[in-house]
C-alpha cells in the first residue's frame, strides 16, 4: 500500500469504522507520516460535529460528586503499593519480614525495570515500557505477572493498574491468533463470571501492549486471564486461558 | 482548562464538566440507550481526563474534539462489550431523559447543533446512513455493507463522500463551534 491509500482510509479512522487489519495498517503507517496524523486530526473535528446531534440529556447529579470523590482520592497521597507476582501467600510472607519485605519490593521493581528494557528494545517500545514504568510508580499501583498454560506454554504478560483502573498489558512470545481472532483480556474477582477487557492482537514477534481501563468492579480482581476470541470481543470467554495470573 | 486540570486542578475539572456534561451524556445516551451505562462511561471519560489532560496537544487540535472523540471512544467501547445486549429490543423504548438545567441549556450551543444538523440533512440518505451507523452505533465498514446489503466498495466510497460534504458544509464554522 502506497500513501495514498492510507490517506483514503483515514476518514473512516476517524469513524473508528475500518477492519480491524486495515486499522492495524494504517496505524504502523500513522507513526511515520506527519501529514497523515495531521489530516487524521482535520477528519477527527468534522466527526466530532455529529456529536452535537442528538438530544442533550442531563446526567443524575452523583455522577459529578462521583468524578470529584475519585479526583480527590487521587490527589492524597499514599505509598506506592507493589504486589509480588502470583500468589497473596508470598504478600503475607514479605509483610512479617517488614522492612525486607520492603527492600524486596524495591529489587523486584528494578528487576521488573531491567527486564522491561531488555523485553522492549527498540525506540517505541521503550516508551510504552516507560508509560508502563510510570503507572507502577503511581500511589496504589499494582503489578501482576501472567504465565502461559497449555495452548500458550511460552508466553508471558505483566499487567499494572492503578485504583483509578488505568491498566497497561505488555505481553511476550504470544502465538500468533488465527485471522477473525483476537486475545482478549480478563478480569475475575472472586467466583463471579469473568470481566471483558480489550482485545489485542501481537505482532509478528508475538509482543503486544495493550492500555485498558479496568471496570470500576474489577479493581480488587484476584485473577487476570487472557483468551483468544473473535476480534471485536466476546462479553463471556468462549476459548481455553492462554495466560492466566496466579 | 485542559492545561489546568493537567496541573491537578480539581476545580478546573469540575468546571469541564460543567461545561461539556450535557453534550458528552446525550451522545452517550444516544450510543448506549442506557442511562446506568451511560453515566458509568461518563464517569470514566472525564476520570480519563483527569489522568491524560497532559497529553493533550492544543496545536494538534482543539479541546472539543479530544474530549468528544475521547468519550465517543469509551462509548463505543463498552457498546462492543455489551455487543450480547440486545439493543434491538431496547431501541423501541429509548429511555426518557431528565429535562435540561438552565445552565446547562447555557453552556449547550444550541445553535451550533442546529447547524450540524442542518449540514447533515444535505446529505443523501445513502451517504448520511453509514456516517451514522459507524459513529453511534461503532459499526465497521464490512458490517455496515452486510447491516445494508450494500457492497463493501461502495460502502466506503460513501462514507468518504458523506464526510468530505459534511466538512464542506460545516466549512468557516469551526471557530464558531469551537471544534
Amino acid at each position: 500500500m502506497v500513501h495514498d491509500d492510507y490517506k483514503e482510509m483515514i476518514p473512516a479512522h476517524a469513524l473508528s469504522a475500518l477492519d480491524a487489519a486495515e486499522e492495524q495498517a494504517l496505524n504502523e503507517h500513522l507513526e511515520n507520516c506527519a501529514e497523515c496524523r495531521k489530516e487524521l486530526e482535520d477528519w477527527q473535528a468534522t466527526a466530532a460535529a455529529l456529536s452535537l446531534t442528538p438530544d442533550p440529556a442531563e446526567p443524575s447529579p452523583q455522577v459529578r460528586e462521583r468524578i470529584l470523590s475519585e479526583v480527590r482520592k487521587d490527589l492524597s497521597p499514599s505509598e506506592p503499593e507493589v504486589i509480588p507476582f502470583r500468589s497473596t501467600s508470598k504478600r503475607n510472607i514479605w509483610s512479617s519480614f517488614g522492612s525486607l519485605g520492603a527492600i524486596a519490593a524495591v529489587v523486584l521493581f528494578a528487576a521488573l525495570c531491567i527486564g522491561l528494557a531488555v523485553l522492549w528494545r527498540q525506540n517505541k517500545e521503550l516508551e510504552r515500557s516507560k508509560e508502563f514504568v510510570e503507572l507502577v510508580k503511581t500511589p496504589g499501583a499494582r503489578v501482576s505477572e501472567l504465565s502461559g498454560t497449555e495452548p500458550g506454554r511460552s508466553a508471558t504478560a505483566k499487567l499494572a493498574y492503578d485504583r483509578t483502573g488505568r491498566a497497561i498489558l505488555m505481553a511476550s512470545k504470544l502465538p500468533s491468533v488465527p485471522q477473525g481472532k483476537a486475545y482478549q483480556l480478563w478480569f475475575i474477582v472472586g467466583n463471579k463470571p469473568p470481566m471483558p477487557g480489550k482485545t489485542f492482537v501481537p505482532d509478528s514477534a508475538g509482543n503486544a501492549v495493550l492500555k485498558d481501563e479496568m471496570p470500576r468492579e474489577a479493581i480488587d480482581a484476584n485473577v487476570f486471564a487472557i483468551t483468544v476470541e473473535p476480534e471485536r470481543g466476546s462479553t463471556s470467554p468462549t476459548s481455553p486461558i492462554y495466560l492466566r495470573s496466579f | 482548562m485542559l492545561k489546568a486540570i493537567a496541573a491537578r486542578d480539581e476545580a478546573a475539572l469540575a468546571q469541564l464538566y460543567d461545561r461539556y456534561r450535557v453534550i458528552l451524556f446525550g451522545l452517550l445516551m444516544r450510543i448506549l440507550n442506557n442511562r446506568e451505562e451511560a453515566e458509568d462511561v461518563l464517569q470514566e471519560v472525564f476520570l480519563q481526563v483527569w489522568r491524560k489532560a497532559e497529553d493533550f496537544d492544543e496545536n494538534r487540535g482543539r479541546p472539543f474534539t479530544w474530549l468528544v472523540t475521547l468519550g465517543r471512544s469509551r462509548g463505543i467501547d463498552r457498546l462492543r462489550t455489551l455487543a450480547a445486549r440486545d439493543r434491538v429490543a431496547e431501541a423501541g423504548a429509548r429511555e426518557a431523559v431528565e429535562e435540561i438545567s438552565d445552565a446547562a441549556t447555557d453552556a449547550f450551543k444550541s445553535e451550533q447543533r442546529g447547524l450540524v444538523s442542518k449540514a447533515l440533512a444535505q446529505l443523501p440518505d445513502e451517504q448520511k446512513r453509514p456516517l451514522m451507523l459507524a459513529y453511534f452505533d461503532g459499526l465497521t465498514q464490512s458490517e455496515i455493507a452486510t447491516h445494508l446489503g450494500t457492497p463493501l466498495g461502495t460502502v466506503k466510497t460513501r462514507m468518504r463522500t458523506g464526510l468530505m460534504n459534511l466538512r464542506e458544509q460545516l466549512a468557516g464554522k469551526g471557530e464558531s463551534f469551537g471544534f
